[in-house]
């Protein structure tokens, strides 16, 4: 059944875009992580224009998060300081963002723009996390799990202006959270992901925060930044298309409950090694598309 | 078909004073095409009739069709030390019609000469693309490549048919991506390689319905736009979250 996208301006079968959004959904729901990593190249893929993908996808992102969110609420684990604290950080890093984004585009590297930081962020992060969780499941098979330290001391104790959040159990400064949100908020505009996958370990080893309250606290600073991506987007670039939106939603949504649902049968080092390795393969097809000669040498951009 | 053809041409001729003293008449089968939600393309008709017999050896006719201007970027990738392919150089494009059909009982460059061709822009060489920018005529080239590509400009695809040697039609194909806006259409009668009349006539592409409603709201209110987008998104999540939720 084809659909006519009234913003992107073409017509797109609409089960596709539902299959999309459920497939993606089902593995967001599997790692707990938005899935906008996968999204967004997936729909320029098919064909929507870069721009029309990175805000559509962050508004998808909202959707996606909010029903995490809500079960999380529900269970106490949200540090609603800490969270304010990253979302005042996100906000000025998803404005910069935005103003970087439409710098780009009028320079004419919007697409390699996208393509570069997905590689450089997705191949870092999903090689850390490959690492990691290797690491941690060869620990386990040779001792029976050595207990931790709570947090460690580290240069994050040492900076100027610190708060305490109870929920977390932390006594920091606010700067790291502060430039952490930034940065997030940054990316998330200018790649239109929420930022989950790279929040949500740099909480764990950067800040100390307990896994428990980790994922209810991204989802609340990722549904607050996209939200904020997608009105800014909106508003300066007109690039968000609320049909491909909802599609991506139909199926998203539910394959986000049935990714979840399996996702209680993997074991933690497991899953984070599988969602590694799915990072890595996204940024690696994209360096490959970088790199190799490209088979068409021109490319056409209508103004808007 | 040729029933509503005919239909449509007696309605013509029955306008007074319409095909009897002049050599051309032509007309559009529909005045608006409507994109909705479920368009997926369209195609109208131009039909008309002449005075004199249309075909070998009598008068051609020449249909063009042109959609709304709008400015395009056209970039060129170049290698970076050979490894990284990027966008490099450009050229600006700022009137690029965003539809354009040519057709003819048989292709223009037989019907007209060639000056007479070029000065009417009839066929994709002979469009006035003014450039800024890179000026190597592969950009042009590109443009025309990428535009034929898409299904937007179409040069004698499909040949103007005549009926009776009187009667012709031709049928423009309308791809989902056409630009909205007002689209004109130019009826060319063309004897001894010379155009001895001409018939402009329009039509309009409009979103109407959830797609045009959409659009506009995108357009004229962003900002409210944009929170209705956010609402949505945070509707759905939370009804996915009621729906699917589990015990």
């Amino acid at each position: 059944m084809q659909v006519y996208l009234p913003i992107a301006e073409m017509s797109v079968d609409a089960f596709l875009l539902i299959g999309i959004g459920l497939g993606v959904g089902w593995l967001s729901g599997l790692f707990g992580v938005g899935g906008g990593f996968l999204l967004t190249p997936l729909l320029i893929l098919i064909g929507i224009p870069a721009p029309v993908a990175v805000a559509s996808g962050a508004n998808q992102t909202i959707g996606a998060s909010v029903s995490g969110l809500i079960a999380q609420w529900r269970r106490g684990n949200v540090d609603l300081r800490m969270g304010g604290v990253l979302i005042a950080g996100g906000f000025v890093g998803s404005v910069l963002g935005v103003q970087l984004f439409a710098l780009l585009r009028r320079l004419g590297q919007v697409d390699l723009a996208v393509s570069l930081f997905y590689v450089v962020v997705l191949g870092t992060v999903g090689g850390l996390m490959v690492m990691e969780s290797v690491r941690a499941i060869r620990r386990r098979k040779r001792s029976g799990g050595a207990r931790r330290k709570l947090h460690e001391h580290g240069w994050a104790h040492g900076l100027p202006f610190k708060m305490r959040f109870r929920k977390s159990r932390l006594y920091i400064s606010v700067i790291p959270p502060l430039l952490i949100g930034f940065g997030i908020g940054l990316l998330s505009a200018v790649m239109g992901v929420g930022g989950g996958f790279m929040l949500v370990p740099a909480m764990i080893y950067l800040l100390g925060m307990p896994t428990s309250v980790v994922i209810g606290t991204s989802l609340l600073q990722v549904v607050f930044v996209a939200a904020n991506v997608t009105l800014l987007a909106s508003v300066q670039l007109g690039t968000v298309d609320i049909l491909l939106t909802l599609l991506l939603l139909a199926g998203g949504v539910a394959g986000a409950q049935f990714g979840a649902a399996m996702g209680t049968k993997l074991r933690g080092e497991e899953t984070r090694a599988l969602l590694g390795m799915l990072v890595l393969a996204v940024a690696l097809s994209l360096l490959w598309d970088l790199v190799r000669m490209p088979t068409e040498l021109f490319s056409s951009q209508r103004v808007f | 078909m040729r029933t509503l053809l005919l239909l449509l041409l007696g309605l013509l001729a029955a306008r007074p004073g319409a095909a009897q003293d002049q050599p051309l008449v032509a007309a559009l089968s529909q005045a608006q095409v409507e994109v909705t939600t479920g368009f997926t393309g369209a195609s109208l008709m131009v039909f008309g009739s002449t005075e004199q017999p249309i075909g070998a050896g009598g008068d051609e006719i020449v249909i063009v069709a042109r959609g709304p201007t709008r400015p395009v970027v056209i970039r060129r990738k170049v290698s970076i030390a050979g490894v990284l392919w990027v966008n490099g150089p450009s050229a600006r494009f700022p009137e690029v019609p965003g539809y354009y059909v040519v057709a003819g009982t048989r292709p223009v460059w037989q019907l007209l000469p060639e000056p007479e061709r070029q000065k009417n822009g009839l066929g994709l060489d002979a469009l006035p693309l003014e450039s800024t920018g890179a000026r190597a005529p592969a950009f042009r080239r590109a443009l025309l490549e990428q535009e034929t590509a898409s299904g937007l400009w179409v040069e004698d695809q499909t040949p103007v048919v005549i009926e009776g040697n009187r009667l012709f039609h031709v049928r423009l194909p309308l791809p989902a991506t056409v630009p909205t806006g007002v689209y004109k259409v130019e009826v060319l009668l063309v004897r001894s390689r010379r155009i001895v009349a001409r018939q402009p006539l329009t039509f309009r592409v409009d979103r109407v319905g959830t797609a045009d409603r959409i659009a506009s709201i995108a357009d004229d209110q962003p900002l409210v736009y944009g929170m209705i987008c956010v609402l949505g998104a945070c509707l759905a999540g939370w009804l996915g979250s009621v729906l699917f939720r589990r015990g």
